[in-house]
């Protein structure tokens, strides 16, 4: 287990993480999520034991992190950290060694990784002569090669198509049933929506959003309401807790506060003509992510 | 498992060695070194139109046999300047104009000698293209000596005053300092001449050596990669194992500069007992050899050359430890090859102190330069071997330049572990100097 504890971190005068804490258990995935600079590589850093906070402790499974441990963790930064004049083997190998990893061990998994990211075949090519997606492969078998109980995930799926996402993603609920703790950073919401349990959102290095996925959501409270047919929309905005209605893609999509005026909106839209689609969800995580960081972080 | 320090070590080794750029590179200064070694054997075994030999015709007009003294001066000249080339004179009966006609078709030099009523004898030397410099004034010292001769024989002093007249003086050399001894007065004079040819590959691999941890630092700081390096060794196993490496290849690579350098002279003396061809340059070694050994110097490198080669080892570390923090600051190559243009002149300036030392005999300024690290190394052995230092003046400079590496690993190291992880150069001096106070490493 992971546990971060009130860590404080000051680039001179600028607050770059503000007493954040959290734990990520066995076999659980964690997001932690922000705008650009907001404090999520030096979180991972403080973890990884690249920066020393001001204050606050971190430790794995009651260890505080240093060289014995690191060992176990794997890192996939934001940017490909690879070394792009060695080839895919020479890289993985050397990355693994520095894991503390056995030759004929490394053998073995990097055969393994290798065939099942399906790019066996670039084994002897130089990472520079790869396409983004298999550089963001051969990034991500480095991180894993040696089975860490620790995974750290800054923008894994940076470059992938759908299809390689899809193989990220199974390997990565692969680790996470084997017991690993993942700590996952993402711009793309539906990512964290999917995996994470649970989450922090940080704004300015201050924690604005914390806890589990489903609780959060809850406790939100605000809800759309996808409607396709004609009905009197000038009525429903009028309704109180109707925050907005917008037109989209054949249907209309009602915010409300709550679901306090459901009912009232149903009446409304029932009496309406050709009314197909009433369909209430509950707020993605990317609008509650964008209502509480307070801009638009898809674009 | 593996040990991480010696297996970066030898990855960052490998990086330099198992390239096909090494290879080439090495090639090429083989067969440069080989070139240069072996140049006047190569164009001898290319051939054309080219001829050593010098021919001299003389049209006496003294009647005083001038021409046949010349000759026999001329030809005692070149072997006293063991002269390759060989010189024909051939004296001639025919009038001036004749011989200058025929000069337009040839290559070789009227010299016609003239009776002077003041200065004894007078000549002119008539040739159709430029005459070599070294020549001309062989050509010249013969002919004074002819005029001396003719100008003794009116004198009529015999042969026996002649040649006691003519003979070199006999000099009794005498130094009064007993640290110093006409041996290595000559020695002095030999090594001033060698020594820019000796220290030129040392100054040369100092500039492959920081160039080399500039780029691979650099590299790994640009790709990212050093994250996820330093988050699997520590900035110092990474830093230790960078400096031992570069100085391996430099090593190395100086071996491979001495084993070129003999094959060179190896060749040579093969090809110029085939061919026949002048051998100057092994002559040359041979007498600086011989040189070597009645000076006593000999006896003397053994104490030395060992202290030569540790000052020229921990400078090394010392440079490469230097490029390693400057590396470690900068976020790109290009910012790296301005950081590190101080240290590149600091060690221009040995090198041409070096060099120039000989010509500020006893300057006070060199002395103390020669132990101020990065200057040591290239200073110290030229006034070591000028005997203008002793042997406890270099240790003194291995003393101070020990001491230079101490700091060096203690404070930058520190400046290593924040810079390697740093990505702007915003504030920089202030990050290093805040890292420098910092207890911990």
């Amino acid at each position: 287990m992971l546990s971060v504890s009130n860590i404080t971190k000051y680039y001179k005068d600028t607050l770059a993480v503000s007493n954040l804490s959290f734990e990520v258990n066995d076999g659980c995935i964690f997001g932690l999520l922000g705008e650009n600079g907001a404090g999520k590589t030096t979180t991972f850093r403080i973890i990884m034991g690249l920066l020393d906070a001001n204050s606050g402790t971190v430790t794995l499974n009651g260890e505080k992190i240093d060289y014995k441990v690191t060992d176990k963790i794997g890192f996939v930064t934001e940017e490909r950290s690879l070394l792009t004049k060695m080839t895919v083997k020479e890289q993985l190998t050397f990355y693994g060694i520095l894991k503390g990893m056995s030759n004929e061990k490394l053998e073995e998994k990097i055969t393994y990784w290798l065939k099942r990211f399906k790019i066996s075949e670039y084994e002897n090519r130089k990472i520079k002569e790869l396409s983004k997606g298999n550089q963001q492969k051969v990034q991500f078998i480095s991180a894993i090669l040696n089975d860490p109980v620790l995974l750290i995930l800054d923008e894994p799926f940076t470059g992938l198509d759908p299809i390689n996402v899809k193989m990220f993603k199974d390997v990565i609920m692969e680790m996470k049933n084997t017991g690993c703790s993942i700590i996952f950073s993402s711009h793309q919401m539906e990512h964290i929506e999917q995996f994470c349990e649970k989450l922090v959102i940080l704004v300015k290095g201050k924690v604005v959003l914390e806890g589990n996925l489903k609780d959060i959501k809850k406790k939100y409270q605000k809800q759309n309401i996808f409607i396709q047919g004609e009905f009197d929309k000038e009525k429903v905005k009028k309704i109180k807790g109707v925050i907005d209605i917008k037109e989209n893609a054949n249907q209309y999509i009602v915010k409300i506060e709550n679901d306090d005026c459901l009912d009232e909106v149903f009446n409304i839209v029932s009496k309406g003509k050709n009314i197909t689609k009433f369909v209430v969800e509950e707020a993605s995580l990317n609008e509650i992510f964008i209502d509480k960081v307070g801009i638009c972080y898809e674009k | 498992m593996r040990n991480k320090f010696w297996y970066l070590t030898n990855i960052s080794l490998k990086k330099k060695i198992k390239t096909k750029w090494f290879l080439i590179a090495n090639i090429f200064i083989f067969l440069g070194l080989i070139l240069i070694t072996n140049i006047d054997s190569i164009i001898t075994i290319f051939g054309g139109e080219f001829n050593n030999d010098i021919n001299i015709v003389v049209i006496d007009e003294t009647h005083l046999s001038s021409a046949t003294i010349f000759k026999d001066n001329l030809e005692n000249t070149n072997n006293i300047l063991e002269s390759s080339a060989k010189t024909n004179v051939e004296i001639s009966k025919n009038s001036i104009e004749l011989e200058k006609d025929k000069l337009k078709e040839t290559n070789k030099i009227l010299i016609v000698l003239e009776e002077s009523k003041e200065k004894v004898l007078k000549a002119k030397i008539i040739s159709n293209d430029y005459i070599d410099t070294i020549y001309y004034n062989t050509l010249l010292q013969a002919l004074t000596q002819t005029k001396t001769k003719l100008a003794l024989d009116k004198t009529e002093i015999d042969e026996d005053e002649l040649n006691k007249i003519t003979s070199l003086i006999d000099v009794e050399r005498t130094i009064l300092d007993e640290d110093k001894t006409e041996e290595n007065e000559e020695m002095s004079m030999l090594t001033n001449a060698l020594f820019p040819t000796i220290i030129l590959p040392f100054f040369i691999l100092v500039v492959f050596l920081i160039q080399m941890i500039g780029a691979e630092i650099n590299e790994e700081k640009q790709t990212r990669s050093m994250e996820v390096i330093i988050s699997n060794v520590s900035p110092k196993v990474h830093f230790f194992s960078k400096v031992l490496a570069s100085n391996i290849f430099v090593l190395i690579q100086s071996l491979l500069l001495f084993i070129y350098g003999f094959i060179g002279i190896f060749i040579r003396i093969n090809l110029a007992n085939k061919i026949g061809s002048p051998n100057s340059i092994t002559d040359t070694i041979g007498g600086y050899l011989d040189t070597l050994k009645t000076t006593g110097f000999i006896d003397k490198l053994i104490y030395v050359i060992p202290l030569i080669i540790i000052l020229m080892i921990l400078s090394f570390i010392a440079y490469s430890l230097v490029a390693g923090i400057l590396a470690s600051m900068t976020v790109n190559m290009e910012d790296f090859q301005q950081i590190q243009t101080p240290i590149m002149l600091v060690s221009i300036v040995g090198y041409y102190l070096a060099i120039m030392q000989s010509m500020f005999k006893g300057s006070i300024f060199i002395k103390i330069l020669s132990y101020v690290p990065f200057l040591s190394c290239l200073l110290s052995p030229a006034l070591l071997i000028s005997g203008e230092i002793g042997i406890i003046d270099v240790v003194i400079a291995i003393l101070i330049l020990i001491g230079f590496i101490y700091i060096a690993i203690k404070y930058g190291l520190k400046i290593y572990k924040i810079g390697i992880l740093n990505y702007s150069t915003d504030k920089m001096w202030s990050k290093l100097f805040k890292a420098v106070k910092q207890k911990e490493i």
